[in-house]
Parts: structure tokens; C-alpha cells; sequence
């Protein structure tokens, strides 16, 4: 049985329409996340979830009970806010123990199930501080035992890595990730930050103006994006035109010269496309022979990033608008490459994706 | 489909948001719709039309009391900018001494009640002043102080701290980076005072310019001291409201009408320069605090502690003066309690009725301020945002009118409380309401939404969530519109003078009748003790509140 069951959702407001008849079942115990840029409706589905906010249409099911009128405070679901949310005014044992003195534990209770909750976020010993005394990673810790402690039926997190700085945040995100499996509970989490997605999700959902785009696992969206939007949202995309042409040996030919065979291509002659390479498809090729196969690009080196072990190398090539991203490691010869000198670049043509221009939709 | 979820919530809040606009109804809008109505039925005529109008605007009398109104509310406004203004800058920029101690001058000379400094300046430059004779008798005659002149300067002196605190507020809240990006552009530093700093503050000046039009406008006790044969709206809608009583109240109505429009425009125009003109940022990096060069070490000083020491003079004169022995208005040359012993077997009633008046308005004040705070601030709904307009109404009303207004709408069934304690506590509680709901509302806005959904999250019902949540936070909002409306409600005396019987008299009525009869020495005693309640509260909220906390309006 699905822990969280959606179908037919809407949510208007006003005239704009913030989720179009949505459905959607999350397994108890998974790891759901809702990725998108800001205004895809992501934080507006999580909130309707937590009773903030009342769907125009369709129904919530939460353990198989309808609970479309379930006032928020009845809800059982415990939440992790963008801004922490913590409760200034209380130290941070009051701040844990608010739900459950709502639920009138005994005060012997309450204190053994505080403790055990700072436990599990790794703030023992930290109850009396006031959150004024704690850094903002601290913060969002006293906010996960908040919500983990009234052992909700479902956790809801809106965005709780990104008020914190890079390092805090990826300490964090494993830690939840491992708090998450060690208590088994069901997790709602939304974010626009597709690494983080990445990371810690055992689905996720990508959604872009309140439809879904693509639901898989990780693995599923990035290396088999569903369609053009979460080939380019998902990590870095190079994107070429280009046209399905069977006149002249292979298939396509790009907008630069080039031309690939691809036999399995489901598109008519004449389709306009949209090629997309990831940046570790392409290879930086040396002065030798060509290995049989590889598509090669000719372009201008433009501005090599330094990025630690790896190098990110941007290449102007005729034809292209954007500039074509490639790495390497810092090592290798081309990322000594100055600004202006001439590269050419290879990919096996079944690495890339295809995307009709006019749609979106994948077509290989 | 079903009740939205958590409708009960919106139940609750709605119902409130209904009854609050219920309270302003029956004690707003109710008795205005009275003074409306009273002004369309002619003096003689007794019939409906604009006969009344025709009076007023064809005769020079009237005229000349709303042109008193209107120049001695420019005039002061002028003169609070002339002081206000330059305070601002050395205070805001200026690496300058004592800067508490004058904050807590400022403010003290606020809440000081015109009525009080009005009495203090007669006594100092009136007819049997102080100063006056003492000039006399070295042959120098000063000009009068009653009438215009005595108006604007009181009131100058009383309201330029809102000049000084919106101003002051403004200048800290400019980023630092803006004026050193002017500088590094090449600009001098008065080049870059006069075209960044200066157009920045500009809505922040607008509203305490208007709010001190506002004020002297709305003034009932100092025209009333200085006023003689110098009418202003406000005392000629009081006059000519006790001549009419029992008959008809029609020009009292009318001139009641004129003044409220005037405010009412004045208001509106407010909003409208907030509103189009917004500058707020919080500043990162607070200015830079300069050092004074030259005759600015002379200049600065003298004139922020030459103006700290004139606007509070009076204070200090109607202490002093209590202590006096007095004859009539004729102060002896040795101390005595005197004037205490009398005050305390003359109007020992009115000292009790102050407090016992002030602390119920009070407590409705805070009950019903925080919770109507909260719920303009938070719940964004068409009834709301009514509720949130029809408070200004009770702001901008002066207190004459809603003194007469109450009276006619409450000497009748279903409400008869004329002649009561309820009506003078219903119109302290409807006038400085709106205090609070500002505070608290303010206060609302800095704290996220996300805590109190967090607390509803957590399980705790929305009622709970407020008390649990929301009321200890908004405690610092709380405390400064009470202490605002404290210093207000036990100062009032514009409504109170209209709405007061022999036993619901107060202590700014008894201080008002005694000048008026000459006893200035009692009358010394009751200001003294007036003073005495309202500074303490100020002490008591920066000892609570903490120093760095504004009174603002």
C-alpha cells in the first residue's frame, strides 16, 4: 500500500494553475524527491500534502485514508522548513519536545524521547542552547529531531539544505540520508538543487510548471532523460541542432556539417532535433587518426576552468550557439590549452539523446 | 467538494475579523455616520440639504477658523522639519556624545501632552510670565504668545521627535555602500549628502511632515490654552457643540466635517507618498559615523542640546512650579506642598477615574490590538484588508469629533451611555487602538510563517499555536503599544472634554479647568503627576524593552 497516494490534483490560484490533474503514489519508506526550478508547483504539491494549502480538486491518501479534510495540525507528518523555522523564543529541548507535549506525553517520556532524538542528529548534550547559539546547520538539526520525534507517519522537508553554505549542506544531506534509512520513514522532500536530487533520492519526481516531466530513480533521469527539459536541468547538457536526413548515408545530420548514423532513430525525415551530450561523452581528440566511429567537432578553444582534478573546457564551435563543454582531467595536455587554439572534439553518436525540436519528447 | 481543510481555522480568525469590524461599526463609523448626517440638517431650517455648508463657507468666522487651522498646522509643520531635520543628521551621523540620553529627551518631549507645554509656555511667556515680566520690567516687550505664535510653537515643539524618529530611522537604514559608491564615483561629500542621502529619506520626512500637519490639526488643548480669540476647527467644533447641546447640533457637526475631510485628504495623500515612493532596505553595513571638524563641534552640540533644553522646559517649569506656594495664577517665592494637599482633597476623583479609565482602555487595547494585529497581518482576505483601512479611520479622527460624535449616537437607545465611565473608556479603547494593531502588526511581519506552521505542524491547533507561539513573540510589540497607548490614553483630553461629567473627570480635564481658572499652582500639581505616570512608563519600557527598541507611529 502506498503511504502517500495523489490522484487527480489540481491547484489553482487565481487563473494560474500551480498543479494540472496530477497523480502520483509514494511507497512507505521511500525516499521521494520533487525537483524543479522555482514555481514548477513543487513546494505548492508539499504543502497541500501538509494541509497548508486545499487542492481545487482531487484527492490525498495518506496510509490508504482519504485525508482531504484532515486540518494540518491532525496530520501526523512531521516538517522541515527552507528557513528552519525553529522556534526562537525556546531552547532547543522545548523546541524538540513541542509536539510532544502537544500529545501529552508524561515528562519522563518526553525527555527519554528528546534525548534520543538529538541522538539520532548528533546534537546530544545541546537541549539547553537557544537557538540564537546555534550555526544554521545546527539549526536544521534541531528541526529534523523536531520533526522526527513525534515519529510521523511521513517526514516533509521543504528545501532544508539551502539556507546553509556548500559544506554544511553536503554534510547534511548524508545524514538525513542515513537517518532516513536507519528509521525507515517515509520522506516528501523537495528541492531545485538536482545534485542534492541526485544524492540522496531513492525516486525522484521532475516537474516543470506543475506536470510531471519525468519519474525515475536517479540513475533513470539522468542517464535516460524522458525529454529535452530534464536532459538540460539534470546535470550539463551540450546542445546541438540538428535534422533527421536519411538521403545520404546515416541519419542525421547536424546543424554544424556533421552527420551521424543511427539506426534505431524513431523520427521521420525532415524532423528538426535537438542533439544533447553530456560534457564526459566528449573527448578532446589528439593530432593522430580519427578512432573509427567518433563524430568530431571542430571548434576554438574559448576559457579552460580549473576545476581540481578535472578541467572544464568550453569550445566555440561554427554553427553552435552555446559553447560546448568538455572535460578533462587537469592533467591531460588540452586543459593547458590557451584561449584561441583550434580542438577538435569526438563522441560516439549512440551517447547522445535526441530530442524532437518541436516537442521536446526524446526520439532516441 | 468539502469545507477547505482546516476550516475551522478560517473560522476562527473569520469570526474574529468579524467582530472587530463589528466594535468598529458600532463605535467608528456609527457615531460619524451621526456628526454625517447632523451636518445636512439646517441650523434653522431643520431640513435636509447643504444649507449648513452654505453658512459655513459664506461666513467669514468659519473661514478664518479653518484658515487658523490650516496655517497653524503649516507653520508647525515647517518649524518641526526646521528642528527635526537637522537633529536627525547629527544624530544619525555624527560621531556626537550623549546620544541616549538625548533619545530619551526626544522622546520625552513626545509624550509630554501638548495641553501641558502649552500651560508651561504661558506660564513662562504670557501674560503674567515668567520671563514676560521679568522683561518687563528691564523695559522690553515681548510679542504675544497667545494665538498663532503660541500654537506653532508648541506644537513644533511637541511633534518634531516624529520628524526626528522617521528621519533618524531612515538615515540609519541607508547602506553604507550606496553613499561610498556616490563618493567613489567622485562626488563630494555634500554633493552626495544632497543628491543620495537626502532623496532617500525623502518618504520617511513626507510622513513625519504629515503626521505632524496631522497633528496640530487634530489639537484640541493647546488652541484651546493659547487659542483666545484665535479659533481653530477643532475648538470651534467644541464651543460651538456645548452651545448647542440639547438643540441641534448642526455648524458643530459641519465644522466637525470640515476637519475630518482635511485630515482625511491629508491621510490619504500619506499613503499615497509611501506608497509610491518605498526605498526600505534593511542596510548591511550600517553609514559611517563621522567626526565633527571645526564649527561643527561648536554648532552641532549647541543646537541639539539648546533644542533638547527648550522643548523640555516646560516639563521641567510645571515640576518646579508644583512645589510652589501659590496665590491664584501668582507663583510665591517659597516651596510648599500646598498645591499637592489641594489636588489631592480637590480632584482626588479625577486622579483615581485617569488610572481606572486608562487601565481598562488599556487591557482592551492589548486583548483586542494583538489579536486584530495579528490577523491583518497574516490573513490576507478581502475582510481583512477592510478591517485593516477601517482602522485608520479612528488614527485620523480628531478626538473633538469622536467626542461628539459619541455623544450623539450614545444618548439614545440601544446604546445609552452618555454620561458614563463606558463611553469614556469605548472612546480611549477606539482611539488609541489602532497603536497597538501597528505595533503588533510589525512585529508579525519580521516573524516567518514557517514558525507557526511549523507549531500547526507539530500538532498544536491554531488558537494554541498563537498563545503557544505567535503572542510571546510579538511580546516586544506588544509592550511598545501599550506603552503608547498608555502615555495617549492618560494624557487624552480632546474627546475626554467633551464626553466628561462631574464625576468622570480626569486628571488632563482638571489640569485643563484649573489653568482655565487661573489655579496654576494645583494645576502645576496634576501636569506634575501626569508627567510623572508617563515618564515612568517610558522608563519602564526601556528597562524591559532594552534602549535600542523605536517608539514609532
Amino acid at each position: 500500500m502506498a503511504a502517500i497516494g495523489i490522484s487527480g490534483l489540481v491547484k489553482r490560484f487565481g487563473a494560474v494553475t500551480a498543479i494540472e490533474a496530477l497523480d502520483l503514489n509514494v511507497g512507505a519508506g521511500e525516499f521521494f524527491t520533487l525537483l524543479g526550478p522555482s514555481g514548477c508547483g513543487k513546494t505548492t504539491l508539499l504543502r497541500i500534502i501538509a494541509g497548508f494549502e486545499r487542492q481545487n480538486a482531487g484527492d490525498l491518501h495518506v496510509a490508504g485514508r482519504l485525508a482531504n479534510d484532515i486540518p494540518a495540525h491532525r496530520r501526523d507528518m512531521g516538517m522541515v522548513f527552507q528557513n528552519y523555522a525553529i522556534f526562537p523564543h525556546m531552547s532547543v529541548f522545548d523546541n524538540v519536545a513541542y509536539g510532544l507535549t502537544q500529545r501529552k506525553f508524561k515528562q519522563r517520556e518526553i525527555e527519554a524521547k528528546v534525548s534520543r532524538a538529538l541522538e539520532l542528529v548528533r546534537l546530544e548534550g545541546y537541549g539547553r542552547r537557544f537557538p540564537d547559539q546555534l550555526s544554521g546547520g545546527q539549526k536544521q538539526r534541531v528541526v529534523l529531531a523536531r520533526a522526527l520525534v513525534i515519529e510521523p507517519q511521513v517526514l516533509l522537508m521543504d528545501e532544508p539544505l539551502s539556507a546553509l553554505d556548500a559544506k554544511v549542506r553536503v554534510g547534511l544531506r548524508r545524514d538525513i540520508r542515513l537517518v532516513q534509512q536507519q528509521l525507515g520513514i517515509t520522506t516528501l522532500y523537495v528541492t531545485h538543487d538536482q545534485e542534492e536530487a541526485l544524492v540522496v533520492s531513492d525516486r525522484i519526481m521532475v516537474m516543470e510548471a506543475g506536470e510531471i516531466r519525468q519519474l525515475g530513480s536517479p540513475r533513470e533521469v539522468y542517464e535516460d532523460p524522458a525529454n529535452l527539459f530534464v536532459a538540460t536541468f539534470i546535470g550539463t547538457s551540450n546542445l546541438l541542432g540538428g535534422r533527421v536526413d536519411r538521403s545520404a548515408g546515416g541519419s542525421v545530420v547536424l546543424a554544424q556539417g556533421a552527420r551521424l548514423d543511427l539506426p534505431d532513430l524513431q523520427a521521420a525525415d525532415g524532423t528538426e532535433l535537438r542533439l544533447a551530450l553530456r560534457p564526459e561523452h566528449l573527448t578532446v581528440l589528439d593530432d593522430g587518426p580519427v578512432a573509427g566511429g567518433l563524430v568530431v567537432l571542430e571548434g576554438v578553444v574559448e576559457l579552460v576552468s580549473y576545476l581540481g582534478s578535472q578541467s572544464r573546457i568550453a569550445v566555440r564551435i561554427p554553427g553552435v550557439a552555446e559553447v560546448v563543454e568538455v572535460e578533462a582531467p587537469s592533467a591531460a595536455p588540452a586543459s593547458a590549452s590557451p584561449p584561441g587554439r583550434a580542438v577538435r572534439l569526438g563522441f560516439r553518436p549512440e551517447s547522445a539523446f535526441l530530442f524532437a525540436a518541436a516537442n521536446g519528447e526524446r526520439v532516441r | 467538494m468539502a469545507a477547505p481543510a482546516g476550516s475551522r481555522l478560517l473560522d476562527l480568525w473569520t469570526v474574529l475579523t468579524l467582530a472587530a469590524l463589528a466594535v468598529l461599526a458600532i463605535f467608528v463609523l456609527w457615531p460619524l455616520a451621526n456628526v454625517f448626517t447632523a451636518s445636512f440638517y439646517g441650523e434653522f431650517s431643520r431640513s435636509f440639504g447643504l444649507e449648513n455648508y452654505a453658512t459655513f463657507f459664506g461666513s467669514g468666522y468659519f473661514r478664518r477658523a479653518l484658515w487658523h487651522s490650516l496655517f497653524t498646522s503649516a507653520m508647525g509643520t515647517l518649524l518641526a522639519l526646521a528642528l527635526g531635520l537637522p537633529l536627525a543628521v547629527i544624530a544619525a551621523r555624527y560621531d556626537f556624545r550623549g546620544k541616549a540620553t538625548l533619545r530619551v529627551l526626544v522622546l520625552l518631549s513626545l509624550i509630554s501632552p501638548p495641553f501641558i507645554g502649552a500651560y508651561a509656555w504661558i506660564m513662562l511667556l504670557g501674560r503674567q510670565g515668567l520671563v514676560t515680566q521679568a522683561l518687563a520690567e528691564i523695559g522690553i516687550a515681548l510679542p504675544t504668545i497667545y494665538g498663532a505664535p503660541g500654537i506653532i510653537l508648541v506644537t513644533a515643539l511637541n511633534l518634531y521627535p516624529l520628524v526626528f524618529l522617521l528621519v533618524h530611522g531612515a538615515l540609519l537604514r541607508i547602506d553604507r555602500s550606496l553613499e561610498e559608491a556616490s563618493l567613489g564615483l567622485g562626488r563630494t561629500r555634500f554633493q552626495t549628502f544632497r543628491s543620495i542621502t537626502l532623496p532617500l529619506t525623502l518618504p520617511a520626512m513626507a510622513t513625519g511632515a504629515l503626521l505632524v500637519f496631522l497633528g496640530v490639526l487634530s489639537d484640541f488643548g493647546t488652541p484651546a490654552l493659547l487659542g483666545e480669540n484665535y479659533p481653530v476647527l477643532a475648538t470651534l467644533a467644541f464651543t460651538l457643540f456645548l452651545s448647542e447641546i440639547g438643540g441641534n447640533p448642526a455648524m458643530a457637526s459641519t465644522t466637525s466635517v470640515v476637519l475630518v475631510t482635511v485630515a482625511l485628504v491629508l491621510i490619504l495623500l500619506q499613503r499615497w507618498v509611501a506608497s509610491r515612493r518605498n526605498y526600505a532596505s534593511d542596510a548591511i553595513n550600517r553609514p559611517e559615523i563621522l567626526r565633527m571638524t571645526g564649527w561643527q563641534l561648536l554648532i552641532f552640540p549647541a543646537f541639539a542640546w539648546g533644542l533638547m533644553a527648550i522643548a523640555n522646559l516646560p516639563l521641567a517649569i510645571i515640576v518646579y512650579t508644583s512645589f510652589l506656594e501659590t496665590s491664584g495664577p501668582v507663583f510665591l517665592q517659597s516651596f510648599s506642598l500646598d498645591s499637592y494637599r489641594q489636588v489631592f482633597h480637590l480632584v482626588r476623583g479625577a486622579i483615581v477615574n485617569s488610572f481606572a479609565f486608562s487601565g481598562m482602555a488599556l487591557a482592551l487595547i492589548v486583548v483586542v490590538g494583538s489579536v486584530v494585529g495579528y490577523i491583518i497581518s497574516r490573513r490576507d482576505t478581502t475582510l481583512t484588508r477592510v478591517l485593516d483601512t477601517a482602522l485608520m479611520i479612528p488614527y485620523v479622527i480628531p478626538g473633538t469629533v469622536l467626542g461628539i460624535g459619541f455623544i450623539t449616537a450614545f444618548n439614545q437607545p440601544p446604546i445609552w451611555i452618555t454620561g458614563t465611565v463606558a463611553i469614556i473608556v469605548a472612546a480611549y479603547f477606539i482611539r488609541r487602538l489602532p497603536y497597538m494593531v501597528r505595533a503588533c502588526a510589525s512585529y508579525v511581519y519580521q516573524i516567518d510563517r514557517s514558525v507557526e506552521e511549523a507549531s500547526i505542524n507539530l500538532g498544536a491547533p491554531p488558537a494554541r499555536t498563537f498563545m503557544k507561539i505567535m503572542l510571546p513573540l510579538m511580546a516586544p510589540g506588544i509592550l511598545a503599544g501599550a506603552v503608547l497607548a498608555w502615555v495617549e490614553v492618560i494624557n487624552e483630553l480632546s474627546a475626554t472634554v467633551v464626553l466628561y461629567t462631574g464625576t468622570t473627570s480626569t486628571m488632563p480635564i482638571a489640569t485643563y479647568s484649573q489653568v482655565l481658572a487661573g489655579s496654576y499652582g494645583p494645576a502645576a500639581a496634576v501636569a506634575s503627576l501626569l508627567i510623572l505616570a508617563t515618564t515612568l512608563s517610558l522608563v519602564l519600557f526601556t528597562v524591559i524593552g532594552g534602549s535600542d527598541r523605536e517608539l514609532t507611529v
